[in-house]
């Protein structure tokens, strides 16, 4: 019905044989031989309407149409490439812009974990710890205690899943004979089916695994395809997890990444209650496993409520449990202290980082909606000035018996035309762009385009597409059939309410701009600031990896000969200039606070705080190999070590709050001796205020399971020394992988990468708005000089001179410029203060940002008006006349 | 459309039965389109009528079909015609037709030959 096998031609020609025939028959038959070609016309009958059924034969006429305004409309288009390319890239930007943020904060914000009918999982969440009690973080992290207690059926939930971090980071495994590192977590045994998970190969995990702590291990999809290429023979292999030997018994579905906001997990063992897999890998406290210690809150919580339980009635119903559990091996309450509180959230992907994301990414969105309407509006006025330009056409085919509607029909389909390719076009911008944001923002799990984004794409497209046929109708129709009759092009640019629009229309995208200039100026100068923060220390240079080697027992010698042995190695290395160790990286937001007893006593403010300091085991040659400055007596030195007189380091801070106006060398800390006062640098984030910190010498220590190893290497590339520090720990250990190996100054900056992410998009934004709004301009200016062509060539015959139609066209663009700051400058005042959390060391108000924003416009302004305006001054009035 | 005079006692065509027609004047070989009308009012002995144009649209109805086929070749009177032939599947259709064909006529005969009384009941 689709294919047609037969030209038209064909029949006409079919049709010209039979009458060929039939006279040939009829002069046989004894007609005239003139008058038999007649004849047998006649005897057939209406060839054009055989023709006209053969052409309509199994037709649909509706679609035949479709098919005839398709291929007009992509014949207009290719007849103008210019006008097309620049609407569909247009199209494209706008379009690409806001589906890549809407599918960021899609992935952030909106989107469900991807188990079974997630309305009914809750993640627990709790007011906080009870006193003395050590967590990972505050109100997410339970104690084993309370997930044991509120476990067993109680009528609140029908599964109570717990999840176990394995590490803070990645963890050393083995696959075959090179070890590597990977992300895990150790997971209830009813975790997957609680969950809803589906188990794609093999099996899950089930209630004895985790009571044996089951050596068996479950691969995620996106783990499975990028590290053993979806091979289903892993099923049953062997994977050495912290030395010990796991085997694969399953891979679950795809698109489950685990429930670690922003982290991907590669696989999920049993929750294992022995020494090596104790949470976050810590050493057992007091001999404790986090199985047997009340005081450590370490385990996150899920749990899917019982069928027809409403979150209040759950929450009711644990609620008693809950306090009763947390009090578990504590004794009673220290006085004062309050009961803890148990909540429920929602099971987002990104569970917890609503704070995080949530305003920026509003801002953002805000941002490409602007961006949007601005390329919108380019459009619509691109079309208006293209159909101004074609009503002739529109008025010619009035003429011939055009409906209105058909018209309508017609840009409709242009319009559309043009927004399906720019919207394929939006598609593959936002995929990529996603794909680099998530990159940028250093987020592992997917931040894809899904269905959600999918429709709200295709609610944008069609919206495009309505308004982009729609607004230009007027302009098509406005002529009427009689404009075909008349000759001069002057006679159809008389309306003067559509200037006033196009001038309202180009008025408010400098007032736009305005706004978006000052957003991304203030988001700039925070970027700036960000990346200039004096951090204290000089990181450049500086390669930092962390390492659990699982050969070396987690005490005191055995750790301090393996590091000591190790760095000795290291520091043969070409280009090494020096090691040192550490228990807590610098810039990973870790860190490590507590009260001190400063020379015997509880160390606190003149009224009566306690202040927390912050505490890093280190060694020897720690401040030399990140050059900060040593201010008073020494850093520790291997002898420290050995003998046995327990020493500390202070920063300036520490000295000046607990010791102001003395020497603080010799004072006591937690029974250390100060034996040297530090600068103050950063020390968990880049943009934080200092705060006194304390550093002991981790051979004096009890012994940490993982260490960071800070190594300073000259050379442009200093990474490039990472495969000879990996050979040199293989020959220690050759089970122990160089964990998360980067530059100093790169994990510094992943404590700003949020802000980093949303300065650079703010600025990427404010950039495109600015590029659609110098096209827009010119695009409309050269349109309104071409249509006056004639009038400046009268002008310019009857005695102007060129630099006063220069500045009579100029001074459009500038008056609207004008027009366009005033309007905007208000609205650039509140975005400022709505932006105001989000900048580093520059004021909202910031007068230089708003002066450059201006002078942005300014020139914007000038630059797409310069163009036609020296194109006008240039005009032969002879030429100009004549085209009359 | 050709206008036909009231006092033309030739019959135009019952929908459906140009097909046949056209599937049995194929059988004697491949012909072109002026030839099967010819043809069919030949053999009919000028009683019935074919529309030119609906023979054409026919033909091509019964090509789509893939009960004839068509290519282009020189006639006897050597001008290019396009010639039409009956497939296999044609054949069939052509037997089938026509016996479909023969019973309806003979059902038609006897009803509409058969005497009196009855008629007034239908």
């Amino acid at each position: 019905m689709f294919r047609r096998h037969r030209s038209e031609d064909d029949f006409a020609a079919e049709i010209r044989s039979h009458l060929e025939h039939e006279a040939d028959d009829l002069r046989q038959e004894g007609i005239a031989s003139d008058e038999a070609p007649f004849r047998a016309r006649r005897t057939f009958g209406n060839v054009r309407a055989a023709q006209e059924s053969f052409y309509l034969r199994g037709r649909w006429s509706w679609l035949d149409r479709l098919l005839r305004d398709l291929r007009f409309g992509l014949r207009s288009m290719r007849q103008s490439p210019g006008f097309t390319i620049t609407a569909v890239l247009t199209l494209a930007l706008g379009i690409g812009a806001n589906t890549a943020v809407f599918s960021v904060m899609n992935a952030v914000l909106l989107r469900s974990l991807p188990v079974a009918d997630p309305q009914r999982v809750v993640y627990l969440n709790t007011s906080g710890q009870p006193d003395g009690a050590g967590t990972i973080d505050t109100n997410e992290t339970f104690s084993y205690a309370v997930y044991t207690a509120l476990r067993p059926p109680n009528g609140a939930l029908s599964d109570l899943m717990a999840v176990g971090l394995l590490s803070g980071d990645k963890i050393g495994i083995r696959i075959g004979s090179v070890p590597e590192q990977a992300e895990a977590d150790m997971v209830s045994g009813n975790f997957f089916s609680g969950l809803g998970v589906h188990i794609l190969r093999g099996r899950g995990f089930d209630e004895q695994d985790e009571s044996t702590s089951a050596s068996v291990l479950v691969l995620s999809y996106d783990y499975w395809s990028s590290r053993f290429g979806r091979d289903p023979s892993v099923l049953g292999s062997t994977i050495d997890v912290k030395g010990v030997p796991f085997t694969v018994t399953g891979i679950a579905a795809q698109g489950f990444e685990g429930v670690e906001p922003t982290h991907s997990t590669d696989f999920w063992i049993p929750l294992q209650n022995r020494p090596e897999f104790n949470v976050l890998g810590n050493p057992p406290e007091k001999g404790k496993l986090y199985q047997a210690d009340p005081t450590w809150w370490c385990l996150r919580l899920i749990g899917r409520l019982a069928p027809g339980v409403t979150r209040a009635q759950a929450l009711a119903r644990l609620q008693p449990i809950f306090e009763h559990a947390s009090r578990t091996g504590l004794g009673n309450p220290m006085p004062g202290e309050r009961p803890l509180v148990l909540s429920f959230f929602d099971p987002k992907n990104f569970a917890g980082y609503d704070q995080m994301y949530g305003k920026p990414l509003h801002m953002l969105m805000a941002m490409v909606g602007l961006v949007l309407l601005i390329a919108l509006t380019n459009l619509i006025m691109l079309l208006m000035a293209r159909n101004t330009a074609r009503q002739r056409e529109f008025s010619l085919r009035l003429a011939l018996g055009a409906r209105p509607a058909e018209l309508l029909r017609q840009l409709l389909t242009e319009s559309v035309l043009l927004v399906l390719l720019g919207g394929a076009l939006a598609w593959a911008f936002a995929v990529l762009s996603t794909r680099v944001l998530a990159r940028w923002a250093l987020i592992e799990s997917s931040l894809a385009p899904d269905r959600t984004v999918l429709l709200f794409t295709c609610g944008i497209l069609a919206l495009s597409a309505l308004v982009l046929g729609i607004a230009p109708f007027r302009t098509a129709i406005s002529g009427g059939a009689e404009l075909a009759l008349k000759t001069s092009a002057a006679t159809a640019h008389t309306d003067h309410g559509k200037s006033r629009l196009s001038k309202a229309i180009v008025a408010l995208q400098m007032a736009l701009c305005v706004v978006l200039l000052v957003g991304a100026g203030l988001l700039t100068r925070t970027l700036l600031n960000l990346r200039n923060i004096n951090l204290g220390m000089n990181p450049t240079g500086v390669v930092v990896f962390n390492l659990n080697p699982p050969s070396v027992p987690h005490t005191q010698p055995q750790l301090s000969h393996f590091y000591d042995g190790l760095e000795a190695r290291l520091r043969t290395l070409p280009g090494v200039e020096s090691t040192a160790v550490s228990s807590t990286r610098l810039g990973s937001w870790w860190s490590n606070n507590s009260d001190v007893m400063v020379d015997g006593k509880h160390g606190e403010t003149p009224d009566g705080k306690t202040i927390l300091v912050r505490m890093n085991d280190i060694g020897p040659n720690f401040f030399h190999t990140l050059q900060i400055p040593i201010l008073l007596g020494r850093e520790f030195n291997a002898a420290d070590g050995a003998s046995g007189h327990h020493v500390a380091i202070v920063s300036q801070l520490f000295a000046d709050t607990f010791f102001p106006h003395q020497n603080p060398l010799g004072h006591q800390v937690n029974g250390f001796t100060i034996i040297g006062v530090v600068a103050n640098h950063k020390y968990r984030s880049m943009n934080e205020d200092p705060i006194p910190m304390a550093w002991w010498d981790y051979a004096q220590g009890p012994g940490e399971g993982e260490m960071t190893v800070e190594m300073r290497v000259r050379g442009a590339d200093p990474l490039s020394i990472l495969p000879s520090v990996q050979k040199v720990v293989a020959q220690l250990d050759p089970n122990a992988p160089l964990i998360q190996p980067m530059l100093q100054l790169q994990q510094f900056e992943t404590t700003i990468s949020q802000q980093l992410l949303f300065a650079r998009l703010a600025e990427f934004f404010g950039l495109l708005a600015v590029v659609l709004i110098a096209t827009g301009l010119y695009g409309t200016l050269s349109y309104r000089v071409n249509r006056r062509t004639a009038e400046i060539g009268v002008r310019m015959a009857i005695g102007a001179r060129r630099g006063q139609v220069l500045w009579m066209i100029l001074r459009d663009s500038l008056i609207l410029t004008a027009v366009g700051v005033v309007l905007g400058l208000p609205l650039a005042f509140l975005t400022g203060r709505a932006l105001a959390t989000s900048l580093y060391g520059v004021h909202p108000l910031d007068p230089l940002t708003y002066a450059l924003s201006i002078v942005g416009v300014a020139l914007v302004a000038l630059a797409a008006g310069a163009l036609p305006a020296l194109r006008a001054a240039s005009i032969d009035p002879l030429q100009a006349l004549r085209t009359e | 459309m050709p206008t036909q005079n009231p006092s033309d006692d030739r019959i135009a065509l019952l929908q459906g039965t140009l097909d046949l027609l056209i599937l049995r004047t194929l059988v004697f070989g491949p012909c072109h389109g002026q030839g099967v009308a010819r043809s069919i009012q030949r053999q009919s002995e000028e009683v019935l009528f074919v529309d030119h144009g609906s023979l054409y649209l026919a033909l091509q109805r019964l090509e789509d079909k893939k009960w004839i086929r068509a290519r282009w070749g020189t006639s006897e009177n050597n001008r290019r015609a396009r010639f039409y032939e009956l497939t296999p599947k044609g054949r069939a259709q052509l037997d089938e037709k026509t016996s479909q064909w023969n019973r309806l006529t003979e059902a038609m005969g006897r009803i509409l030959n058969a005497a009196g009384p009855q008629n007034e009941e239908v």
